[in-house]
């Protein structure tokens, strides 16, 4: 899985035909499937660092689009294997350290195309070992996670560790209320959530506390009115979403300010005909693959946060998606 | 994500043959390069190494751990050294300049990349695990002298990009560094929160729609009123003073939505459940009253020629909840809470599946 950007571009028909936007789902088929074959671009090498994450968007976007089979799932299983360390944790791929953000997309994988066993097979530590890797990472005086042994501590590897965690059913091997508290310490007036206590609130961060606080079960904690106003002021007047006050408007905020709203239940707080216009308009219609934005270039990453925006705005064709 | 804002040409014109031997070179030596990075050595020579591909790709985050250890190793080294000179407890001289050497040129290697990069969390996070770790064992005023430097560099970073994120949660973190530093040993504590509160001042005069300033002011000043041991009146002034610069913005841009995001943060004062984390947690039922009904008024004045102004309306709505909640008086205005709702519907219709949502609350059944 490549995540070469380009070669196309999204949206180069503007004003041509906006009535009759649709999803290229074929298109967008054929590019994922095809970025594992773009070994002889400089950019598959130097985006190595994320080919687990790449996997991942990937086949989620096919299993959206209606394409389970659409990568070879015993390749796709050896593969992740190959990025385990003795310690359990995943490396974005094989000889890179591990790391939570890695290990959480090894982990969906796996249950994506139900393989969690294949963690059984051979002096492989089982689960267990997956669950001692992440539990270990969290902090005992903040209940704040790490990404690694070196120590970065930031909301998404709190969510990627409940998400994780989940999946293995073993939430109980970590201290969940004390990573609630911290949770809870990240909230700001604006209802929104920060990085750590004390930053400003940003959508992606926002997506990884509430989707924490989802798993957990205490959705209870979030103020749900202030929240819902906040994201709902995301949307700009193109129909795309933006993921802080004043900023540009960017395609992967369909998945992290769609989900929110919709884990609060307030997805009817934006306008999602326009959204999904805004959408339709960042895709290459045709080469297949979606851009942050309306002319630039099309990524995997942009790809699948777009497909999962669409799928949760229940785009007709398209398979549910899980907001958490 | 390497594409964000990404304008590509690429695909456009198919790569000639000529172009395509020059990619499969590159990668050649880009592969070549990573081998011999991971080559165990830990040593200066491998640092080196390290610098050249981290400055190709500083996403390649194992590349930076690789780098940490050789740092460790050399650290280790450089006290074994020093302890065959004798036992002590302190680091000779030799040592801490020769430790003050490496992390000074470390810190220097990563500020193109930063500049270049501002938004790569790996330079941030190496970053400041060298600042954290390895420098930790030189003495106190080394430390704070790098620690000083690096408030300069996110001063930097900051006024090349405002809204910077990683730049801003960077610099509360050095900031806390450096109160740590001054504040471990003698019980006499200095705080930096003043001149932090100045700094947000500063930024929101370049730019009043700078919403990351206005929010580490809004964190800022409830910790500057507790070091100044603020007693009533104190916190009053303050929130007035806030109230007033707000108003001030507001008149200049209205439409702006991160004045109205601090402003909703400031009337948080005046709401019994959010104001025990306010700056001002102590006012009275009366006075909280009294200052909404002030703010209703100033905001009312703003619609005037502003008829259009979504903000205002949303402004008055809260406002005047808010009222009505400290009030108790359930029939307060709520006929013309109704009214701006719907009228937001007309001006505002991405969301106007929120106002219904509030529309169906308001109205009677």
């Amino acid at each position: 899985m490549s995540l070469v950007s380009g070669p196309g571009r999204g949206g180069q028909f503007q004003g041509q035909l906006p009535n009759e936007l649709n999803l290229v789902i074929e298109k967008h088929v054929e590019y994922i499937q095809d970025l594992g074959t773009r070994q002889d671009e400089l950019e598959y090498w130097l985006t190595e660092h994320l080919r687990l994450n790449g996997v991942y968007w990937g086949l989620t976007a096919l299993h959206l689009l209606g394409r389970p089979d659409g990568l070879p799932r015993d390749a796709t299983i050896d593969f992740v294997l190959s990025c385990q360390h003795e310690n359990g944790g995943f490396g974005a791929a094989p000889g890179h350290d591990p790391h939570m953000l890695y290990t959480v997309s090894a982990i969906q994988i796996l249950a994506t195309v139900h393989a969690l066993d294949a963690l059984e097979a051979d002096g492989r530590g089982g689960k267990e070992k997956v669950v001692q890797y992440i539990a270990g990472l969290q902090s005992h005086s903040t209940g704040s996670f790490a990404g690694d042994e070196w120590g970065e501590y930031d909301t998404r590897f709190l969510y990627g560790a409940f998400n994780a965690l989940s999946l293995l059913r073993s939430l109980h091997a970590v201290d969940v209320a004390k990573a609630v508290s911290h949770i809870e310490a990240c909230a700001n007036f604006d209802g929104g959530y920060g990085i750590s206590p004390g930053a400003e609130s940003h959508s992606g961060q926002i997506f990884t506390c509430v989707g924490a606080l989802a798993i957990a079960g205490r959705l209870d904690l979030v103020d749900k009115d202030r929240l819902g106003a906040w994201l709902s002021e995301r949307q700009l007047s193109d129909g795309g979403l933006n993921g802080r006050p004043e900023k540009l408007e960017d395609v992967c905020y369909s998945w992290w300010v769609l989900s929110s709203l919709s884990m609060i239940n307030r997805l009817h707080w934006i306008d999602g005909e326009k959204l999904t216009k805004f959408i339709l308009n960042c895709q290459d219609q045709e080469k297949g693959g979606i851009a942050d934005r309306p002319g630039d270039a099309v990524d995997v990453f942009h790809t699948h946060f777009g497909i999962a925006g669409l799928s949760l705005l229940g785009f007709p064709g398209l398979k549910p998606i899980d907001a958490v | 994500m390497s594409t964000h804002g990404v304008p590509r040409v690429s695909g456009e014109p198919p790569k000639s043959e000529q172009d395509r031997a020059k990619e499969a070179r590159k990668i050649r030596e880009y592969k070549s390069l990573i081998d011999a990075v991971q080559n165990d050595d830990l040593t200066n020579e491998t640092l080196t190494l390290t610098s050249r591909l981290l400055t190709w790709n500083p996403e390649y985050y194992s590349i930076w751990n690789v780098r940490r250890r050789i740092v460790c190793h050399l650290l280790k080294e450089m006290t074994t050294s020093t302890q065959a000179e004798g036992p002590s407890t302190y680091r000779s001289d030799t040592s801490t300049e020769a430790l003050s050497d490496l992390i000074s040129n470390d810190l220097k290697f990563q500020l193109p990349l930063l500049r270049k990069f501002p938004k790569c969390y790996w330079i941030w996070n190496y970053r400041l695990w060298l600042l954290e770790g390895p420098s930790g064992t030189l003495p106190k005023t080394n430390q704070q002298r790098l620690w000083e430097q690096e408030l300069s560099l996110a001063g930097k970073m900051l006024s090349l990009d405002s809204r910077n994120f990683n730049g801003w949660g960077y610099r509360r973190k050095v900031i806390a560094a450096l109160e740590r530093l001054s504040n471990g040993s003698d019980d006499h504590e200095q705080w930096l929160t003043e001149s932090e509160f100045e700094y947000t001042t500063k930024m929101i005069n370049t730019n009043l729609s700078n919403f990351s300033a206005w929010h580490n002011r809004s964190v800022l000043i409830p910790r500057l009123l507790n070091e100044r041991r603020a007693d009533r009146q104190a916190r009053k002034k303050m929130l007035e003073e806030e109230l007033e610069l707000l108003q001030r913005a507001l008149w200049a841009g209205d439409n702006d939505s991160s004045l109205w995001f601090y402003h909703q943060n400031l009337m948080c004062t005046f709401d019994p459940q959010y104001a025990a984390r306010s700056m001002a947690p102590d006012l009275s039922h009366h006075e909280r009253q009294t200052y909404v009904k002030a703010e209703i008024e100033k905001v009312h004045e703003m619609l005037e020629g502003a008829e259009d102004c979504k903000w205002i309306y949303q402004s008055l709505i809260q406002l005047n909840m808010l009222h009505k909640n400290l009030s108790g008086d359930t029939c307060h205005a709520i006929g013309q809470i109704i009214q701006w709702v719907e009228t937001l519907n007309k001006i505002d219709p991405l969301r106007s599946g929120r106002w219904n949502d509030l529309l169906q609350k308001l109205r009677p059944q």
